[in-house]
């Protein structure tokens, strides 16, 4: 521990909370300094998560796969231990890439709709940062309280009864969560012994066999306090209104809160069940029909809704469905596909949010009533309109590149081609049907609900889309500034990247995966040898 | 990219080039027509003419193959793969296009926005490219949904119409539908060939065959295919496409885009048919379709629309022979497949230079137009008759094919029936029918009266591409074997292989069964159009016989019920968006699955004894339970009592600690539950009043019975909650974590309050996130606050204070003590000489902390319970006129302290939060223990303090600003810290 980049492994949660805290020491009036040590932090997050990624991916060639940090220099038996692996890496990358389009977004106007956004957006990054690095269960549980405080407030940022109400909802909901994560790791504590997540899986052989019971209901009380960040059904409907009230920024870093739920979910449930031990693949099936149940009701609600913004907030109940039925299955294989999917979708639903917003302000008000009873009785203007049949309309440019960019995110979220969405779900698909397998009721379930859910979102987005762009009485011309469109590009074109070297990207998912499914070596990295033996089979 | 031959190189430049055009054409400005013309017409040839290349190249060495790596290790690469029949394919995609973007130029409006017009045609072609010349499955499924979007963007090219978008929606509904159950299927197929590759799949035939699954990936494959080309009952969204614009119809719904279906089927011909369910799903859906749709075409009263009609029952035909399951059907397909191509363009195009030159493609309206452009009508006359199948012309030949191949064609129908020839007869009779009804009903018969302009030849460039689609339909008809030939050959035989039948191309072939056909279904089908004058020339909508079965409004109604009604049905019904039943519904699954998690494997005994039973404690824990319920049954109607309640269970959840000997746990629950009441107090004054506070009438039945139920869960989660405690508390894991506190915190933590150590060192880091929680909570707090505007009721004063200030003001003279401005005068005198004791308390909790109870938080705390004091006795701005605290410095600066003494332990070469302690000479006093760890504590001491009170002045200014939203009130209103003084005391 002498070397300099040793500490880069804590580096994403100290450098946001500096940011934060001196923020909060400058005060609110002084928005250059703000707005400066914003902008240096999640730039330098963003340089230190890609160079997470390559030091994580290139312990590959050393002994133990992770890098750990133990806190305080205390031994690894009973420290507090952050933990960097590929899947962490990957998960801090995501959060700085969707922090920076978050911010740079949020420098058009929002950063100025209430108060301290720019402190509160720190302690976010840092929240998610910690959560997706530590290894210890009661860190991860205060990492889950830094990333909820500050979404309180973001979702509540910018005013207005739509956001008090649905946030307030949100906080109701998500409280009661933190409580059955407590309670949770209270009983693992004292059943086990330990927190740390790595000696909890090597204990987990040695429990009494009257003891698995209970540590195993610990742990479904703590998969439900998961779940419900995760939005799975029916534990899901306060999400959709969250996310569609919240500004569009604090949307954007919503999109990979839902995802902190399945990345815990990922993390503990294969530590502690990935191996072959007396509990191995206990609650797979769950897994597996929980989400297919959400992408069922996640399609329906993504139909069932003419505004845009709860289009968007339903989409992520489907993709969180996605996620959960095809970690649920338990292939590390597939499990690499939902990684991948995980990236495209994180990235387009961010998008989407974001976009939404600009779409949104050009709308009159009421568009969507209009829109609904335009479709009920008929389109009246539809005799009037055929006169001038001769010739299309020049789309100004903005709403081109709006209409171009919805049409994207779209086709992501869909699974169509070209973009990277479709890759994600043949990613998934692809090791179910991998030939030499038979093929069960659940591979064929999985994939049925992938298409279909693919062919609902697709057809509930041309609905709105084509509301929203082609169909709209007397839209006015929307003033979008190049800093608020620059962000939803970027993310779109992330998504192109993925695609177009998805080769290289899925290499990397699958090495996770892989490691993933293989707890051994996560345990083996970050205990003592003596320690970490006890629990080899 | 191994063996990149420059053959296989030009295949990538033609793929690609077509995207590249597409990208710069969507660049240029709205109105630059020529630019953009000239841009994807070089595109377009030159596609072209890399193709030609690459086709000698197949004609002279078989299959032109490029491997670029993608996603290795799902057995996915872009592998772009040319043989006979995607050469040709891809020649007739690329030639094509050319043609239509010249006819394009001259059709599309000069105010149109070409370009976007001419990218999206582009993008299309580059998407058909991809298809024909994929050597993976997946790729086709990827060009594939392209193919689908563009033709959606195309058709919803001029999208301020409503069919336009409607019919662009629907297409793409449908084709999108269909490629993701070809997508779906390809997976299957790649199960049972152990590969998406192309050469793999083709190579793995028998095996696909004999495999169980091979129903489904053919039914999925065909589901696709069928969407694609408009088969029946896929076929409602082909006429809807009308809407585009005709080149779009020329181009992507005729010779193209429609013909991916066919082409796809082809090209997995020789791996799916040759099967019973092939035979039944593709003959039967191809027979239908080529009936039907010739029937519905003679009917139609718009160009577009018979000929889009005709286009189906064309596709039908393919469809039919390629489900034949014999060779000669096989060329056939491809044979028709180009004809159709040719004829159908120029038909399109034709009728495109009708609408443009008069203004309307109604046939009801047109008539005659012979004599104002008799050289487009001799170019459709010849057109049609190649449709309709008249010597000489392509349509005849390929026609001829089909005739040979129903009458040899095995039918395993029943009775020996032989349904095929007499189909093939009725379906060319109604294809002479609808070809007569273009040719008579638009350009013979007297002069037009009835349309929007008068008409006169098109432009001659407009009619080139006309010109040169109607040579070929002449040319192939004339000179079968010189011209299409060696084409048809290599297409065929890199489809059949060794298999290709000979077959003759010739005119001639005797006077042969095909022939009497041939001339029987020109005879009836000219006698069908002068038997239906009369029915035609009523100009009815209405098809006979298939009137009322509209395809196209099934459809609508599905998906109307499907994507709205049960949609929205169901969200109502699965899903909330109320609060209550959502919290409920966590409760219960959490319940539940511990539950089950619990039984299913069964809680054995625990391994230590329980403890005895306190009387004593348990009369306070009976206290505190029923403060607690009672906090739980007053909540909704009694904020007030419900809070004191709550305080109350608080209280002994703080004996408890000291009963079990844990100070220091006593002391902070004791400091939190006083501030947090506090809090909790201020704020209660600015909720809005309940209006059915009284309860005295009965509530309905429903209420109680739902208030009953959650009485009932909350019970079980209780009573299980417990059980669960009780069920850890009698466990004792053989190691605890707490262990290794105890034995370290003197020793190497340097404290020996273990509790303070575990805080700030052992998990100083869980410290560092909990005081960020309440740094975020705060600002959240006060953020939320500063937009807060109270309900109108609120802001009045309270009626108790009101009537003070009535009596107030009635007293003749007022006595001191007695006023409003004087209440609480004792306390508040106690209160500011407390507030120097506090603050020092306060100092010595945090200093002793690491050795004794107290610590960074708890002093934090019992500062800010200074302040509080304060504000509360003497009002915000007596306070803030005198004391001035910063709540922001102090939680900024706290913040910073905490994280800066973890950074600290880098300069020393260790991780961050590593802890230093020693003892250090004090002069005077001695010398003291220090450890780093008490910098970090003032951190938190800091940001606890400045946290506390940020919120308690976010709640206290709503008094002040509430006052001056509502100015009236100033005149009566007294002091402010009466205001929040009174705040606390009534709800």
């Amino acid at each position: 521990m002498s070397s300099w980049t040793d500490h880069l492994v804590i580096a994403p949660i100290v450098v946001p909370l500096i940011a934060g805290a001196l923020m909060v020491l400058a005060g609110e009036g002084r928005r250059t300094i703000n707005n400066i040590l914003a902008l240096a932090s999640v730039a330098g997050l963003l340089l230190v998560a890609l160079a997470l990624v390559g030091l994580a991916d290139t312990a590959a060639q050393a002994p133990s796969q992770t890098r750990v940090y133990r806190l305080g220099d205390w031994p690894a038996l009973f420290a507090i231990v952050l933990v960097l692996d590929r899947l962490s890496a990957l998960m801090v990358l995501l959060t700085s890439v969707l922090g920076v389009a978050a911010l740079v977004f949020s420098f058009a106007r929002w950063y100025r709709a209430g108060a301290y956004f720019h402190p509160l957006l720190q302690f976010q990054l840092m929240g998610l940062n910690g959560a997706f690095l530590t290894g210890d269960l009661f860190n991860l549980f205060v990492f889950f309280e830094v990333l909820l405080a500050p979404s309180y407030g973001l979702v509540l940022h910018g005013s207005g009864i739509a956001r008090a109400r649905a946030g307030l909802h949100y906080l109701a909901v998500n409280l009661a969560a933190s409580l059955l994560f407590l309670i949770g790791v209270s009983m693992i504590y004292g059943l086990a012994g330990t927190l740390s997540m790595a000696d909890l899986a090597a204990r987990f052989g040695e429990l009494r066999a009257e003891d698995r019971a209970l540590v195993e209901a610990a742990i479904a009380i703590l998969g439900v306090a998961f779940l419900i960040k995760a939005g799975i059904w029916p534990l899901g409907f306060w999400l959709p209104t969250a996310y569609a009230a919240a500004s569009a920024p604090s949307a954007a870093i919503l999109s990979i809160l839902s995802k902190v739920g399945v990345y815990a979910v990922l993390r503990l449930w294969l530590l502690l069940f990935g191996g072959d031990g007396a509990s191995a693949g206990f609650g797979g099936g769950f897994l597996m029909i929980a989400g297919i149940v959400t992408i069922a009701f996640g399609s329906f609600a993504v139909l069932a809704t003419q505004s845009m913004p709860r289009l968007a907030g339903a989409s992520v109940l489907v993709s969180s469905g996605t996620l959960l039925a095809a970690i649920g299955m338990g292939q590390a294989a597939v499990t690499s596909g939902a990684l991948y999917y995980l990236v495209s979708s994180v990235f387009a639903i961010a998008a989407l949010f974001l976009l939404i917003e600009l779409v949104e302000r050009s709308r009159e008000v009421g568009a969507d009533v209009i829109a609904v009873t335009r479709e009920a009785i008929g389109d009246v203007e539809e005799e009037a309109e055929q006169s001038d049949e001769e010739t299309g309309i020049a789309i100004p440019g903005t709403m081109a590149v709006l209409g171009m960019s919805f049409l994207a995110c779209a086709l992501v979220l869909a699974g169509l081609p070209p973009l990277s969405g479709f890759l994600a779900k043949f990613a998934i698909l692809a090791p179910l049907l991998a030939s030499g397998a038979d093929l069960g009721a659940a591979d064929w379930t999985l994939l049925a609900a992938l298409v279909l859910s693919g062919l609902a979102t697709i057809i509930a987005m041309t609905r709105v889309g084509i509301d929203a762009f082609w169909a709209s009485p007397g839209a006015t011309l929307a003033r979008v500034r190049v800093i608020e469109i620059a962000p939803v590009l970027g993310l779109l074109f992330l998504c192109v990247g993925i695609t177009v070297k998805a080769g290289p990207v899925m290499r990397y998912m699958e090495t996770t995966a892989r490691s993933l499914h293989a707890p051994q070596e996560y345990i083996r990295g970050v205990l003592p040898p003596s320690r970490a033996e006890r629990s080899a089979p | 990219m191994s063996g990149a031959t420059i053959d296989s190189l030009l295949l990538l430049g033609a793929v690609v080039l077509p995207f590249i055009g597409a990208l710069a054409a969507g660049l240029l400005p709205t109105h630059a027509r020529n630019a953009a013309a000239w841009l994807a017409g070089a595109v377009s040839l030159g596609a072209f003419l890399l193709l030609c290349t690459v086709y000698q190249a197949v004609t002279a060495g078989g299959v032109v193959r490029l491997e670029l790596e993608w996603m290795p290790s799902l057995g996915l690469a872009f592998v772009l793969r040319a043989d006979g029949l995607a050469t040709v394919f891809g020649g007739l995609v690329t030639g094509m296009g050319a043609l239509v973007v010249l006819y394009a130029r001259y059709y599309m409006a000069a105010e149109d926005p070409v370009p976007r017009f001419f990218a999206f045609l582009l993008a299309f072609m580059g998407s058909m490219l991809g298809i024909v010349v994929s050597g993976n499955l997946v790729q086709i499924a990827f060009f594939w949904e392209l193919t689908s979007l563009f033709s959606f963007l195309l058709i919803a090219y001029r999208h301020h119409i409503a069919a336009a978008r409607d019919g662009a929606r629907m297409a793409l509904t449908v084709t999108a539908a269909g490629g993701l159950a070809l997508f779906s299927g390809f997976l299957v197929l790649g199960h049972i060939a152990g590969g998406f590759d192309l050469d793999v799949v083709l190579g793995a035939g028998s095996q696909i065959h004999a495999h169980p699954l091979y129903p489904v990936a053919l039914i999925l494959i065909l589901l696709g295919a069928f969407t694609k080309s408009a088969q029946f009952p896929f076929h409602f969204w082909l006429p809807q496409a009308m809407t585009a614009p005709t080149p779009v119809s020329a181009y992507l719904h005729s010779a193209t885009l429609v013909k991916a279906g066919v082409f796809l089927m082809a090209r997995l011909w020789p791996v799916l048919s040759g099967t019973d369910a092939w035979f039944w799903t593709v003959g039967t859906a191809g027979a239908i379709t080529l009936l039907v749709g010739a029937y519905i075409a003679i009917f139609q009263h718009d160009l577009k629309g018979l000929l889009a009609y005709s286009t189906i029952s064309h596709l039908g035909l393919i469809t039919l022979l390629l489900g034949l399951d014999s060779e000669l059907a096989m060329v056939a397909a491809i044979f028709h497949t180009l004809n159709h191509a040719t004829f159908k363009a120029s038909l399109f195009m034709a009728a495109g230079i009708i609408e443009h030159e008069t203004g309307t493609r109604d046939i009801r309206r047109l008539s005659g137009l012979n004599r104002f452009m008799p050289f487009t009508a001799r170019l459709a006359l010849v057109a049609a008759a190649a449709m309709a199948g008249v010597p000489l012309l392509n349509g005849f030949l390929s026609k001829e094919m089909f005739f040979a191949t129903a009458l040899t064609a095995d039918e395993p129908l029943p009775l020996g029936l032989k349904l095929l020839p007499v189909t093939a007869v009725v379906a060319s009779a109604f294809s002479v029918t609808y070809s007569l009804r273009f040719i008579h009903g638009t350009f013979f018969g007297p002069d037009p009266t009835d349309v929007p302009s008068m008409p006169h030849e098109p432009p001659a460039w407009m009619r080139l591409p006309v010109e040169l689609l109607v040579l070929a339909c002449i040319m192939v008809g004339v000179l079968p074997a010189a011209t299409i030939g060696p084409l048809l050959d290599v297409a065929a035989r890199s489809v059949l292989g060794e298999t290709t039948p000979e077959y003759s191309l010739v005119v001639w072939h005797g006077l042969t069964r095909p022939l009497v056909m041939s001339t029987i279904a020109l005879a009836l089908g000219v006698t069908l159009y002068l038997a239906l004058q009369r029915h035609l020339r009523r100009g009815v909508e209405i098809v006979p016989f298939l009137g009322a079965l509209s395809a196209r409004r099934l459809f609508d109604r599905a998906m109307v019920f499907l994507s709205w009604r049960l949609a929205r049905s169901i969200d109502r019904v699965f899903g909330t968006r109320r609060l209550q039943p959502q919290l409920r519904l966590v409760v219960c699954v959490a319940l539940v699955l511990a539950a089950a998690a619990a039984f299913v494997r069964g809680v054995g005994p625990g391994n230590i004894a329980p403890s005895e039973v306190d009387p004593v404690l348990a009369i306070v824990w009976a206290i505190g339970a029923s403060c607690a319920l009672g906090a739980a049954v007053t909540a909704k109607l009694h904020r007030f009592a419900a809070l004191v309640m709550l305080g109350g269970a608080g209280i002994v959840t703080c004996i408890t600690f000291v009963w079990f000997s844990a100070p220091d746990l006593a002391l902070t629950q004791l400091l939190v539950e006083i501030v947090t009441t506090v809090l909790l107090l201020l704020g209660l004054r600015w909720l809005p009043q309940r209006k059915d506070g009284a309860g005295a009438q009965r509530r309905p039945l429903i209420e109680r019975v739902g208030r009953l139920r959650d009485f009932g869960i909350a019970a079980t989660a209780g009573v299980g909650m417990a059980a669960l405690a009780y069920a850890v508390m009698v466990r004792m894991p053989p190691e605890l974590l707490a262990q290794h506190y105890l034995a370290r915190a003197y020793t190497e933590g340097g404290g020996t309050n273990v509790v303070n150590v575990i805080l700030v060192d052992f998990r100083g880091f869980d410290t560092l996130g909990e005081i960020t929680v309440l740094c975020a909570v705060a600002l959240t707090t006060y953020a939320l606050l500063r937009r807060f505007r109270p309900a109108p009721e609120s802001v009045q004063l309270p009626a108790q204070q009101l009537d003070q200030i009535a009596l107030d003001a009635a007293r003749p003279e007022p006595r001191r003590g007695r006023l409003v401005a004087d209440w609480l005068l004792v306390p508040s005198l106690i209160g500011r000489l407390l507030f120097p004791a506090i603050g020092i308390f306060a100092v010595f909790l945090l200093l002793r902390g690491h050795d004794e109870p107290g610590g960074g938080f708890v002093a934090g705390l019992t500062a800010s319970v200074a302040i509080i004091i304060q504000y509360m006795l003497m009002g915000t701005e007596w306070v803030e006129a005198r004391v001035r605290v910063l709540p922001l410095r102090w939680m900024g600066g706290g913040l910073l302290f905490a994280a800066g003494t973890g950074i600290g332990a880098w300069f020393f070469g260790y991780p961050f939060l590593t802890s230093y302690f020693g003892y250090v000479r004090l002069p005077l006093v001695g010398e003291v223990p220090a450890a780093s760890a008490l910098l970090f504590d003032i951190g938190v001491f800091a940001l606890v303090f400045g946290a506390t009170v940020l919120m308690l002045i976010a709640l206290a200014h709503q008094s002040v600003r509430g006052r001056r939203a509502t100015p009236a009130l100033d005149a009566t209103a007294p002091s402010p810290r009466v205001a929040v003084g009174a705040a606390t005391g009534d709800d």
